[in-house]
């Protein structure tokens, strides 16, 4: 059964007079607990279809469902409280907070999510969670003092901290060398499998298509291609 | 709450800037509201030490005191309608003290003790400041158009009159002295009212309320309209200060306000951080600030007419707070606007 579906949708720029349209009706749908990556030429309009599925952007036209709630009627407000609970989001930067530690970060996110959670129970799920990215030791470190590498695990630890139930990541690996890379994108499958998190994410990265289940191809703001792996 | 505090803890220099600059205009602030206040009782706390109530002045006299005349027949019947209401004169003139040096006063004399101070004929009660400078219980004094000479026979506190000591003397000597058989003015306090609730009108006066009345002597509304003109001025440019320092400080911040509100955090949580932040600065700013003008009061030569009451320093720092809160909202507007995916689109912070 589909989680997260997108019908017909369409998104078009307007450059002053002159309108572009950057996503040409597009049909997607994202079954639970898989991993479907985004593949294509720079300018294919992977990113502006990634941040209209996540809510980030709206759609000029077309439908966007999840767990059967319509998403472009939505008030902003009702899409905020479902970025904040049932959403997860790894950008192609780590985009930390400068002023919150490493452990401030995740408790900012179970806070946004108002994670149900005991204060207790909370601070065990920051250890386990950190733990599983190897960032415990750093929990008291600032973003300034990491490496690309450290802040883009622990963005992904924020982006799981509150088991969100889709997980958008654009190109969450572009930042990293190949072997951190592997590393990060290894942690993304395992979370994964482990929460039954469904994950949408941007890549250019064909080694990295060797973690998903499927892979959608862009062109020209169309899908020209879907293939399970 | 907290992630205000985090926030301001890891970014000190900026905040301690703003702190201080707003500690240095509040405490601006507060010394000429000190200084406005002192000036202000300095001039005329002979009528500010009145309770509040009216004042009548002939209405031929034109607003000013010492044209005005009130007859005996007229204060005759102004009494029989209102008999708590006093009647006095104020003459600016001076005197030689007993070691032959001038001094300026302001001669007061009236018909009732309520508000007044009661003086014996042929003894006169001084200002406490005249004290200080040498003039002592049992003094003659004398001046070179009178035929007779004063005893001096004590001395109140803050009796001040058109920056000059107050001088009471009884009213027969005042109309023998300055050669006239009228009172000037006429008072009466709202809490002796009788028989009507507001304040009673007579025929032939012009009635003026306390402030009003303060307001009739020339140097009493120049100087304290200048000196609340730089007041007011320094607390607009107070909630300016604050408006532009958030407005410059939100701008370096406009990333992450995008990126915390596309993981879902609340832009009311973003702007109570900001209070927070002001109101941590302000308060901070506001307490160093009240305790250096009140030591200020108390360290202020003598001869410096400074007077900060708790009130004063109470109301300005309300407004103060409100102030900047305005200035940081409007400020503010900006994060309402962000939108999350600006942030994402302009990479690394
Ligand atoms: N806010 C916008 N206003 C106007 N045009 C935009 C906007 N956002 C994206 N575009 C245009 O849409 C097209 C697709 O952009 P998009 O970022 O989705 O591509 P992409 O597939 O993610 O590329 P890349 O691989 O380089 O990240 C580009 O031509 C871009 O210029
Ligand atoms: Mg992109």
């Amino acid at each position: 059964m589909s989680l997260f579906t997108m019908d017909n949708v369409r998104k078009t720029f307007a450059h002053g007079e002159v309108k572009e349209e950057i996503l040409k009706g597009i049909n997607i749908s994202l079954s639970q607990g898989k991993i479907t990556a985004l593949t294509g030429a720079s300018g294919s309009g992977k990113s502006t279809l990634l941040t209209i599925a996540a809510g980030l952007q709206t759609a000029s036209d077309g439908q966007i469902s999840f767990e059967q709630q319509e998403l472009t009627s939505m008030r902003s407000e009702e899409l905020r409280q479902i970025r904040a609970k049932d959403f997860g989001f790894i950008f192609q930067f780590a985009h930390l907070v400068p002023f919150l530690t490493v452990q401030e970060q995740l408790d900012l996110m179970l806070d946004t999510a108002e994670s149900p959670l005991s204060k207790q129970t909370q601070k065990k799920e920051i250890k386990q969670v950190l733990e599983l990215v190897g960032m415990w030791k750093r929990k008291d470190a600032y973003p300034a003092s990491l490496s690309g590498g450290e802040k883009q695990r622990v963005a992904v630890a924020r982006a799981i901290i509150h088991s969100p139930k889709v997980l958008f990541a654009d190109e969450p690996t572009a930042s990293l060398d190949s072997k951190r890379s592997q590393e990060v994108m290894k942690l993304i499958q395992n979370l994964s499998k482990e929460r039954h998190i469904t994950v949408l994410m941007v890549t250019h990265d064909m080694d990295m298509l060797d973690f998903v289940d499927e892979v959608i191809e862009m062109r020209d703001g169309k899908i020209v291609d879907k293939k399970n792996t | 709450m907290k992630m205000a505090w985090k926030e301001m803890k890891k970014n000190k220099l900026r905040y301690t800037i703003l702190g201080l600059i707003v500690f240095l205009i509040s405490l601006l602030t507060f010394i000429i509201s000190g200084l406005a206040n002192g000036l202000s009782q300095d001039n005329a706390s002979l009528i500010k030490n009145l309770p509040d109530g009216t004042f009548y002045l002939e209405e031929e006299a034109d607003e000013t005191y010492s044209f005005s005349s009130l007859s005996d027949q007229q204060q005759q019947e102004i009494a029989e309608e209102q008999p708590a209401t006093a009647f006095f004169s104020i003459q600016m003139g001076n005197f030689i003290d007993s070691s032959d040096k001038q001094r300026s006063v302001a001669y007061v004399s009236a018909s009732d003790s309520t508000y007044f101070q009661e003086v014996h004929s042929g003894e006169v009660i001084l200002d406490a400041s005249l004290e200080e400078e040498g003039i002592a219980v049992g003094d003659e004094i004398t001046n070179e158009q009178w035929d007779q000479s004063l005893t001096v026979a004590g001395f109140v506190d803050q009796e001040k009159y058109s920056h000059s000591p107050a001088a009471f003397i009884n009213p027969n000597d005042f109309q023998a002295l300055f050669h006239t058989d009228t009172m000037q003015i006429a008072f009466i306090a709202d809490s002796a009212i009788k028989n009507t609730d507001d304040a009673p009108v007579f025929k032939g006066l012009q009635a003026f309320s306390n402030n009003e009345f303060l307001n009739t002597i020339p140097s009493y509304s120049a100087e304290q309209m200048s000196l609340n003109m730089i007041v007011i001025f320094l607390l607009v440019i107070s909630g300016m200060l604050f408006a532009i320092f958030f407005y410059m400080i939100n701008v370096q911040k406009l990333g992450i306000y995008g990126i915390l509100k596309a993981i879902g955090v609340k832009t009311g949580k973003l702007f109570q951080m900001m209070w927070a932040q002001m109101f941590i600065i302000s308060v901070v700013s506001l307490i160093l600030s009240i305790s250096i003008s009140q030591a200020f009061q108390l360290l202020a030569p003598n001869g410096m007419p400074f007077h900060l009451t708790w009130e004063t320093t109470g109301l300005l720092s309300l407004v103060f707070v409100i102030i900047g809160f305005i200035g940081a909202t409007l400020s503010g507007i900006q994060i309402k606007r962000v939108e999350p995916i600006q942030a994402i689109q302009q990479g690394e912070m």
